[in-house]
């Protein structure tokens, strides 16, 4: 009986541990036993293994996640710091809001990532260039979700306190920032996957370090695990990163359960 | 003569995965007679919802038996159809297609169709009225529908759960006078669930009175009003006795937290 | 009086676009007013030079025979997509334990930016069309099956009790509330995988190809020809922006029977 309740409790977790685990072994028993393994094509959990314990061993894995991680921060707090006022003051007024929106929304809908390129050789392959390429993808979604955020102020509650005698100030300390800060943090969930493609690509791009660079120039020297073990690392922190995130969002936003979106 | 809709020793239990499971029936039983109108009135929580889902078959007892004209309930049937309190008509289907629903379900011709709906939406008092959407039309209105959509498929028994609870009370009374006429008309077994004791004398025969959860048939009423009732009819002494006679039974079922 | 009725009645069309045409004639008076040193000016470009490039690659035919490289990888993606994302999305939605199964990988992949598999795409299917294909399919597939899932998980319980104790059977369920109830969720999916796609072809093609806008864009931008970089990055924002107002189009046009629309951020 209590196996059965642990299950029934734990189910997802269970099953989800359950499928990896199969599709791992599943891997590694076809390509050792059934298939031949090429290479130049192919590899199985073993190898990557083996190339993750050398890899975490040696400086080159940690020195390329600092770069990345540098630029990308870089990148990310000037989001954070201009696009969240720029969101703000969107919301708060009319006029600017009627002047920036067309604009703004019609590069976040566009592949910024096309200007990659144009960055990576005008600012050079160093921090700036990824940094300013990070810079303009994870902006627009902390000023549209800002903006939106304080757009979706229950007048209601402006009006209560208004009609306490409350000043502007007040007004936004007490009722426009809370409610603000959920869309916020829904933001910065969208920025961060955003900022890791900025990231990639420019490394991908003209880079000589980084964990984007150390994936791609696994990939040209046709060294498999290590590409894997790239891959599964970057792969590792943009879960990690964006499920913290989320949920920050449920314990700020729990009117925010039902995800219609996940974007 | 046997009963036509007989239910012995219903009892059901909801478990659920984070709290301690809940019995909502248990050892409930009940009789309709053909062509009956009954009303079942209860406290919050004492399963008269849970009882009308498990006849519509959309819930399964636990034990006990449940029985139409003398064959088991096994599952939904279309002898049997529910007016349910939130309406539950499909927002994207016009009026016409939502009354259709049953139908088409049975693989009834569109031709058919059209002509048994709009039959029925005249009944109802909806005639223009069918091209129209969901959200275009009043509470009452989508009640109606309801109604019209239950009535299409020629049920049996008509199960009615809290149907007018949603609706404002100048609407609900006239919702009521307008039950009983097509009622009058089309001769169904109804069984109605609600918290009004005033609805429930008004338009039954017999009131069942359940008891607090686990619910259990506590009182049978009759109701000894004569056919066809109207609207003084509640403004009568006669009738207050009816009702304070329920509300006795009633009352020592009603704990502060399940107050009606 | 008239004029001011006029103004206040536009005011939003007035200001947006007034701040675009204010923008793009500053852009474009820049060296007017300020010599740049000789290393900024490689890398700079002018309005009017970006449409005259615009012009001459359209006469060429440059611009065509890119685009349409660029058009079959993103249509392909994104049909893939949506005929193995949307049935997935509803046959996931009706079964937890599918769900449980399958939720470790769609939330690693989802999290990913997919570009990251790239390399690994180049190394398999070469530098031709296909690897663009792949990463459109899986930068489109997710939004597009999340949705499609979410949609059918908030499905209304009562609906589908209605419809049930009508004698529906799981397909016709299906068919009659779940699918039509959906819907919102599937188009915000579906406009989510378009920008997704973009995504895909831009950058899918930059690297390792020799055909299509992406490779037009990454190419001139080695030769330094700032003008075609922004013809290529005009046609992607261009399309990006018609494409994303279509389907919000279409998602109004749904809400209109619904109250409460599928949330956009």
């Amino acid at each position: 009986m209590k196996a059965k309740e642990f299950y029934a409790e734990h189910r997802r977790l269970l099953l989800g541990f359950f499928s990896v685990i199969s599709l791992l072994a599943a891997w590694e028993l076809l390509l050792t036993y059934l298939f031949p393994l090429n290479p130049f094509f192919f590899t199985k959990p073993s190898l990557i293994a083996e190339a993750f314990k050398e890899q975490v061993r040696g400086p080159k894995l940690w020195h390329d996640l600092a770069i990345s991680s540098r630029a990308f921060l870089w990148g990310f707090s000037f989001a954070v710091v201009i696009g969240i006022p720029v969101g703000l003051i969107m919301g708060w007024r009319r006029r600017v809001e009627y002047t920036l929106d067309p604009f703004l929304t019609a590069l976040y809908a566009s592949p910024l990532v096309a200007v990659a390129p144009l960055f990576i050789i005008a600012f050079g392959v160093g921090v700036l260039g990824k940094a300013a390429l990070v810079f303009l993808l994870s902006v627009f979604p902390f000023i549209f979700n800002a903006f939106a955020g304080v757009k979706s102020t229950d007048r209601l509650l402006i009006d209560v306190i208004r009609s306490f005698g409350g000043s502007e100030k007040d007004l936004y300390l007490k009722v426009i920032l809370p409610s603000t800060i959920p869309y916020i943090v829904a933001g910065a969930r969208l920025a961060v996957g955003r900022g890791l493609v900025g990231i990639i690509v420019g490394e991908f791009y003209a880079a000589s370090e980084g964990i984007g660079f150390a994936i791609s120039q696994a990939g040209d020297t046709y060294r498999l695990p290590d590409m894997f073990v790239g891959i599964l690392i970057l792969s590792v922190i943009a879960v990690v990163l964006t499920e913290l995130m989320r949920k920050l969002e449920l314990t700020l936003a729990p009117w925010r359960a039902s995800e219609e979106v996940r974007s | 003569m046997t009963p036509f809709i007989q239910a012995r020793n219903i009892t059901l239990v909801f478990k659920s995965k984070t709290r301690e499971p809940v019995t909502a029936l248990s050892n409930f039983s009940l009789e309709v007679g053909r062509g009956e109108f009954v009303s079942i009135v209860g406290p919050s929580g004492c399963g008269k919802s849970t009882f009308l889902n498990i006849l519509l078959g959309l819930l399964r007892p636990e034990a006990g038996e449940m029985r139409l004209n003398g064959t088991p309930i096994a599952g939904p049937s279309q002898e049997r159809a529910m007016v349910f309190q939130e309406f539950g008509l499909l927002p994207w289907r016009t009026v016409r297609a939502n009354v259709e629903l049953g139908l088409e379900l049975k693989g009834i011709p569109s031709a058919e169709r059209s002509q048994r709906a709009a039959e029925l939406i005249k009944l109802v008092g909806l005639q223009g009225f069918e091209r129209h959407y969901p959200h275009e039309l009043s509470g009452g209105m989508k009640q109606r529908v309801g109604l019209a959509r239950a009535l299409a498929t020629e049920p049996e028994v008509l199960l009615m759960d809290e149907p007018f609870a949603a609706l404002d009370a100048q609407t609900r009374d006239l919702m009521q006078a307008e039950l009983l006429q097509i009622w009058g008309r089309t001769k169904k077994t109804v069984l109605f669930v609600t918290h009004s004791i005033e609805e429930a004398a008004y338009l039954s025969d017999r009131v069942i009175v359940m008891t607090a959860r686990p619910g259990r048939t506590k009182d049978v009423l009759k109701i000894q009003l004569a056919r066809p009732r109207d609207y003084e009819m509640r403004l009568t002494a006669e009738f207050n006795e009816i009702k304070s006679r329920i509300w006795e039974v009633l009352k020592e079922e009603l704990t502060p937290e399940s107050r009606i | 009086m008239k004029v001011k009725s006029l103004y206040t009645e536009h005011e939003p069309f007035i200001l947006g676009t007034g701040f675009i045409i204010v923008l793009l004639m500053a852009w474009e008076s820049i060296p007017l007013w300020y010599s740049l040193p000789k290393g900024m000016a490689l890398f700079f470009t002018t309005p009017s030079k970006i449409t005259a490039a615009f012009y001459e690659l359209l006469l060429n035919g440059e611009i065509e025979k890119h685009f349409y490289i660029s058009a079959i990888a993103f249509l392909a993606g994104l049909g893939l997509s949506i005929a193995v994302g949307l049935p997935a999305g509803l046959i996931i939605g009706r079964s937890s334990t599918l769900e449980a199964l399958l939720d470790p990988y769609v939330t690693a992949f989802n999290a990913t930016p997919r570009i990251v598999l790239l390399p690994l795409l180049i190394l398999w299917f070469g530098i031709g069309i296909w690897s663009k294909i792949v990463i459109v399919f899986a930068g489109a597939v997710f939004p597009l099956l999340i949705n499609t899932y979410a949609g059918v998980k908030n499905v209304n319980r009562v609906l589908v009790n209605v419809v049930r104790s009508f004698g529906a059977n799981e397909w016709q369920l299906m068919k009659i509330v779940v699918l039509p109830n959906s819907l919102p969720y599937i188009i915000a999916g579906l406009r989510l995988a378009i920008g997704r796609a973009i995504l895909g072809v831009v950058v899918g093609e930059f690297f390792g190809s020799s055909q299509g806008l992406g490779y037009m864009i990454a190419s001139a931008a080695t030769n330094y020809k700032v003008d075609v970089v922004f013809v290529g990055v005009a046609i992607f924002m261009a399309l990006s922006v018609i494409l994303t107002f279509a389907v919000k189009y279409v998602e109004s046009r749904l809400a209109s029977w619904r109250p409460e629309t599928a949330k956009t951020f």
